[in-house]
Formats: C-alpha cells, structure tokens, sequence
C-alpha cells in the first residue's frame, strides 16, 4: 500500500455574487451609506467549491472533469495556494508545483534566453536548477536560432512552445496542471501529451484538469467528476467520462434550446429549436448515408431586420473534438432578409458520419455583431446506416467518417 | 520521510510569513529585479544613460531656482552638493513608491496564475531601485571631490540610512500596493504623494527654514529623518534638532504594518485583483 501523497478534506469556497470587491471606492462606499440607511441587499454567497474530499495516492495521477463553473478551477487554485479556502483542509505531501497556463510572467521585451529564465523561476524553479535544464528545454522547444531574439518577435505558437519546454522540465513531486495541452500546432500537441505521459510514469503525483477526455483517459489512473462544485463521481477515468457525457446530454436536450443560459451573443436572433428531417420526413432516426435536414428555428424580436447573415454550425465527436463546420460563408448566396426569417435549413446529402453520439455547436452573426452562439446546443445519435448501398454497414471501430470514394486497378504503361 | 508537507487549513490561515519561504523564492525576487532592468531600457536609445541625465536636470533646476535665484542658506555647503544629497534619498523613495506602488496590480495575471509569496513583487521593485540609486551617488561623490566636501567619520552610519530609506519607500510603497488591490484610485495618489512629498521633505532646502511650530507637524513625514541623514553621514551637516528620530520612527512604523497589512490582503489577493 503506498502513502498518502494527497488529502482533501470538506473542501469548501464561497464566493459573493454580484458584489465587486475591488476596485470602486464609490460602490464601497454607497453600499456602507445604504447599509446605514437600513437599504442594505446582502450579497448572495455563492459556493464555488462544496464538501470536496479526496485522498490521492502517490505517484498516481487524478483526472479531474466536469462542466465549465464546476468547480475545476477554484479547487486547482486552492490547491495550488493561489486562494485560501472557506473551509476544509488539505494536506499535499512532497514539493508542489502548479501550471494553471503555460507562459505565466513571459515579458515580451525579453530575449527567449531571457524568458527561460524568468519563467523557470517564477515556476519555482532556482536559477541552477534552470541553468542544468537550459540545453534541455531549448531541445524540446525547438526555438535554438530565436533563443536572443526577443518574444515579442515570435510568431504564438513559439512562444507557447517555448513556454510549455520550461513547465515540462520541472521536477516537482506533486504537480497541478490546467489544461496546458490544448496549445501548439498537431505536433508540438502529440510532443506535450509524450511528455506528459513520462510524467506521469516517473512516479509523480498529478492532479490534472482538462476539457480532453482523451487526454485525461490516456494519462490519469483515476477520474472525479466535478458538477456544481460537489464531487458527483470518483473513481476510474472511464466511469467519470462516461457520467460527464451521460449528464451533458441530459442538460443539453432537456432544457428547451431557448431557455439554455449558457450562450454567449446580444441576443437579437436565437435559436429556438433544432428539428431534425431524415430523408425528408421529421424524424429524429439519423442514419449514416441518409439525406439528413437540420431545420434550426429562430426566434427575433419582432420587426427585427438584418442585412446579413452569418450562420455557422460546427460538428462535435464525443470527445468535445470537432469534427466538421458547416458555415453560410461557404455558400455561394445573399443571406440578407428584409422580413423575417423563421428557420435557416441546412441539409447534408449522405450523412457521413458513422454511429456514434454528436453535438453541433451554433453560431450566428447579424448585422456584424454575434447574436446567439451556444456549445453543444444540440445532440444527436447516429445509427450505423448503409452509407455504400451494398446493404452492409461499417464497423464504426473502423471508421468514423465515411467518404464517397472509387477505388481502382491500374497498370503504369510502359 | 524529510518531505515537504504543505497544509492549507481554512481554520488556520497563517497569518505571519514563512520566512523560510520567501527565502526560498529569492531567485525570484532577484529575476524579478533584473526583468525589470532589462525592460526599463530596452529599446531605449540612450539606454541607462537616462539614470543619469534625470537626476543631472533635476539638479540643474533646484541649483537655479533655489541656489541662485531664492539663494537657500545652506550652510557654507555648495548648493548642488546639497541638493543632490537629498535628492539621492528621494529619488529612490519615490522610484520604490512608483513602482511598487502599482506593482501587484501590475502582474495580476501572475498572481491568479500561479502562487509565490506576492510580498516578492514589491520588494524585488527595491532591488530595481539600485541602479538609479547607485548613479545618483555615483554623481554625488564627483560633485563632492569637485567642490572639495570631505567624507567625515559619520559615513560609517550611511549604511544605515540608507537601509531606513529602503524601509520607508518600501513601507509606503507595499501599503500602497495592498491599497490598490481594493481601492484603484490609490493609483493617482502616487504621482499626487510624489510630486508635494519633494517639497514637503528637506531636499532644495534645509530643515531649519521650517517655523519652529510647524517642526513636529514636518516630523512626521519619515523622509524628513532619512534626508537629514543622508546630510548626517555623507556631507557631515548635523541635524538642527532630535525630531529626526520621530521620523525614521514613523518609517519603520510603516513598514511593519505595511507587511501585517500585506499578509492579510494577500489572502483574497487572487479574488479580488
């Protein structure tokens, strides 16, 4: 039995909404006045964190998920000291680091060589324990010609890279990392997750937050599952992942499309609904291969005019992934309407994608300005559909997207 | 075993600092320092050439009006001498204020991002302070070989002075920075403290022009007591009364509670900034 590297006892962090504590001497101060005149609205405590409690062995590495606002930021800032808790204790065995963003305190005047530096030490790192990594992080980084060039002459993805060669050499013994993994180009992203796998096999305690599930499934031995700031699952990465997808389909399709309050945009044009038509008839059966309709409702205020048009759809796997964007900007048309417009089709001939569960994500623009724009507005399933017509479906183990494609023999002339 | 072991207890937040611990982030606090050096002057033309020409027309200035033009008692002691002497004291004090002043602010996404005792923030604005301080010197021993003021035994105490200053532009600078983290407008305080603490302080002229009623009163500004001195150890002028005392009193006062009051801001810090 190894020890205990971790412990998390009745976690708790309260918040007050709506109240701006910094900043406003004036809002101080009429809200001191109203208190005094007896006119005083408490704030609304709100509890960012709520009983967390956990034990991480160590060594092993813990796959925290869950929902945006669910808590997963609050708890790795208490973790990493960065914010006192309300209430609870927690005891980390062995030296800590955390890694919340890649490049914190990179200062742009800065030479790379410079920035190593800086960044290293600001990481917890001493200037000799960077000095022996130097050779090190530059290797992983890539950057050698730009090492006495100043960052603010990097293109980003440099900068990131650079920035993730330093983080990746510490050496702490607990580690805390926030979704560090989504930068760089494909390739520098597959060199982060190597990276973090030998972490992760070094024998190092990890607590790990991240939207990847894939990432989190191939580097964490096991999962909590955050909703609301309480822990709803704990134990292996699958049965976490599997909650996560389980609930955010609930949430999505319950919750009639208009009345989601997770979207972004003035709100001027929204979607109101998303029905489905396969092979022309409501239905919402989508088979791969099928002539599939997505009839996507809009609700505007009355009277409301727009001169264009913008209306992008984005396709989601069940990792979140995108897969495929369908988009007004890529029809040859003139999406300008003077009277209203109820619903905006968008229909795809041979469904492509091969069984297995779907999110679109919506954007819409008018009048130049993003009007609604939602995250997994809505799901779907696919069924395995006989996309070749040879009365035989594909395995989706196979594939997941099926291409319209000929395959033939040839013979080069001589 | 022989582990670090961190313990955050919502029940037992520490109040005090480890010192321990901001021991060990002193390579922080010395790149700190250094980052902002280099930055300063980057990309300037004349580089630190500007450390110097500040304080050279500074002088100039008060050498004019308060030298020549209004002919300031000084003493016997050449007028620039005596000038640059407290203008060395002030200019850190007000370099330290300026930038530690709106130092945490300054580098909030440091403090949301990641975690270091924040108190290395404002004091590795001290260390940044160094340079001009030394130029300033620098300049002040020429100018004393120049018009023949000789060191007396009394240098030996600059250090200590010295030391008093960096207390007092530190104590109101990491005040001023924990201020700032709930109250924004502290930031146009700083230029307001800056610009009437130079005439409110013993620079352009000495203690003595002061009305006998108002001394106590003129006390209690702590630079007052590090200006005389600076006067004290490097020029060898003794301070007209004991009052100095109060002064370099109210310095480390402020210093001590800027600290106390730090610690208990810092734990919101990552909140509210």
């Amino acid at each position: 039995m190894s020890e205990i590297g971790v412990k998390v006892q009745g976690l708790g962090k309260k918040y007050h909404v709506g109240l701006a504590k910094s900043g406003d001497f004036r809002e101080n101060f009429r809200r001191k006045w109203k208190h005094l005149l007896g006119d005083y609205v408490p704030a609304e405590d709100f509890w960012a964190l709520r009983d967390v409690s956990f034990e991480l062995e160590e060594g092993k590495a813990v796959g925290i998920i869950g929902k945006n606002g669910a808590g997963k930021s609050t708890l790795l800032k208490i973790l990493s000291k960065i914010t006192e808790p309300t209430e609870g204790r927690v005891e980390i065995i062995g030296r800590v680091s955390s890694l919340l963003e890649v490049g914190t305190g990179f200062h742009p005047e800065l030479t790379g060589r410079e920035n190593i530096y800086l960044n290293g030490t600001i990481l917890g790192m001493s200037r000799n324990e960077v000095r022996s990594k130097f050779d090190e992080i530059v290797d992983f980084s890539g950057i050698e010609d730009f090492l006495d060039t100043p960052v603010k002459r990097y293109s980003s993805g440099m900068s990131v890279r650079l920035a993730f060669s330093v983080a990746a050499h510490l050496e702490p013994e607990v580690m805390i990392i926030d979704e560090v993994l989504a930068v760089g180009d494909a390739d520098f992203q597959k060199k982060c997750i190597g990276k973090m796998g030998e972490v992760t096999s070094s024998g190092r305690t990890i607590i790990f937050v991240s939207h990847n599930m894939g990432a989190v499934q191939s580097l964490c031995d096991s999962g909590i599952l955050l909703a609301d700031g309480k822990i709803q699952e704990m134990g292996s990465v699958q049965d976490c992942v599997n909650k996560y997808f389980e609930n955010n389909f609930l949430h999505s399709n319950e919750v009639p499309l208009l009345e989601r309050k997770d979207r972004e945009g003035n709100g001027q044009v929204k979607v109101k609904n998303v029905e489905v038509y396969v092979n022309g008839k409501k239905n919402n059966a989508i088979k791969t291969g099928a002539e599939v309709t997505f009839r996507f409702g809009l609700h505007h205020e009355s009277g409301f005019r727009f001169k264009n048009l913008k209306f992008h759809v984005g396709f989601n796997g069940g990792f979140n992934e995108r897969l495929s964007w369908c988009s007004t900007d890529l029809m040859d048309e003139n999406y300008s309407f003077e009277q209203g417009v109820d619903f905006v089709d968008l229909t795809i001939k041979k469904f492509p994608m091969n069984q297995g569960r779907y999110s679109l994500t919506l954007y819409l623009k008018t009048n130049g300005a993003i009007s609604d724009w939602i995250k997994e507005a809505f799901l779907f399933d696919v069924e395995a559909g006989d996309f070749y017509n040879m009365a035989r479906v594909v395995d989706p183990r196979q594939a997941k997207v099926l291409f319209d494609y000929q395959m033939k023999l040839g013979k080069a002339e001589d | 075993m022989g582990k670090e072991r961190t313990i955050i207890d919502a029940k037992k937040p520490s109040s005090t600092y480890n010192l321990k611990e901001i021991i060990r982030y002193k390579d922080l606090f010395l790149v700190l320092a250094w980052r902002d050096l280099r930055v300063r002057y980057a990309q300037t033309f004349l580089g630190l050439f500007w450390a110097v020409l500040q304080p050279l027309l500074t002088l100039l200035i008060f050498t004019l009006i308060f030298g020549q033009a209004l002919n300031v008692d000084t003493n016997g002691m050449p007028y620039p001498v005596f000038a640059l002497s407290g203008m060395a004291a002030w200019a850190y004090f007000a370099f330290v204020l300026n930038q530690s002043g709106t130092s945490i602010i300054g580098s909030q996404e440091m403090v949301k991002k990641i975690y270091f005792p924040r108190l290395v923030i404002p004091l590795s604005k001290a260390v940044a302070g160094f340079v001009d301080f030394f130029v300033s010197i620098s300049f002040l021993i020429i100018l004393m070989v120049f018009f023949g003021v000789p060191l007396t035994k009394s240098f030996l105490l600059f250090p200590l002075y010295f030391l008093m200053n960096i207390l007092t532009a530190l104590g109101v600078g990491i005040w001023t920075s924990a201020l700032t983290i709930r109250f924004r407008d502290m930031t146009h305080v700083i230029p307001f403290v800056v610009q009437l603490g130079l005439y409110a302080s013993p620079i352009a002229y000495p203690t003595s022009l002061i009305p006998e009623k108002y001394q106590l009163l003129y006390y209690l500004n702590p630079m007052v007591g590090v200006v005389e001195g600076f006067r004290y150890s490097l020029l060898g002028i003794l301070p007209s009364n004991d009052l100095g005392f109060l002064s370099l009193a109210i310095g480390a006062l402020l210093f001590f509670t800027s600290i106390m009051y730090f610690r208990r801001v810092e734990r919101v810090m990552a909140d509210i900034v």
